[in-house]
């Protein structure tokens, strides 16, 4: 029971980002939303894998992949944020 | 069909409404739904491997996840510079 319930909050956490990837109008609006989707839904899904698992080489995985995405991502949205500032303000000194 | 599958499907088809995003919008906003989508099909493959009780797919996981970082990083690095 509490496996699917993680498991629909992930889901329907990450189907509002997805929805604001595709919905939003400018790209940093989009990119809040890609942000999103690393943060509370792989959380969520991480939590109903290891409820499901234990902590189990699976479930050590599980952490190691989500973890991954956790950390790693703020760096790739920082760097996208910085080529949309420059493709939309050529003359930034970003 | 356990819920890990039914979740998997889900976020599996979410990938459908990003390519067309990525096709249609400029290549910067194509770039942002292929950063979502790595992020999608991370989840997809954890999902799947409790699912279908392979834990194989775990280290597929986490593969994806640091393969879709480079691949971000490559494509903002090449857009940054041409666009």
């Amino acid at each position: 029971m509490a496996v699917d319930v993680l498991l629909g909050l992930g889901v329907a956490a990450e189907l509002l980002c997805v929805a604001g990837v595709i919905v939003m109008r400018t790209a940093l609006d989009r990119l809040h939303y890609a942000g999103a989707a690393t943060g509370v839904p792989a959380l969520f899904v991480l939590a109903a894998v290891l409820v499901h698992e234990h902590l189990s080489s699976g479930g050590l995985e599980a952490i190691a992949a989500v973890a991954l995405l956790f950390l790693l991502n703020p760096a790739l949205l920082i760097a996208t944020a910085r080529a949309i500032r420059r493709t939309e303000e050529p003359e930034s000194d970003l | 069909m356990n819920a890990f599958l039914i979740a998997a499907t889900i976020l599996l088809a979410t990938l459908a409404p990003l390519l067309v995003v990525a096709h249609v919008r400029r290549p910067i906003d194509g770039l942002v739904a292929l950063e979502t989508a790595g992020a999608v099909t991370t989840l997809v493959l954890l999902c799947l491997s409790v699912g279908m009780d392979e834990s194989i797919f775990f280290t597929v996981a986490i593969v994806a996840a640091v393969a879709s970082w480079i691949g971000g990083l490559v494509f903002v690095r090449f857009l940054g510079r041409w666009i």
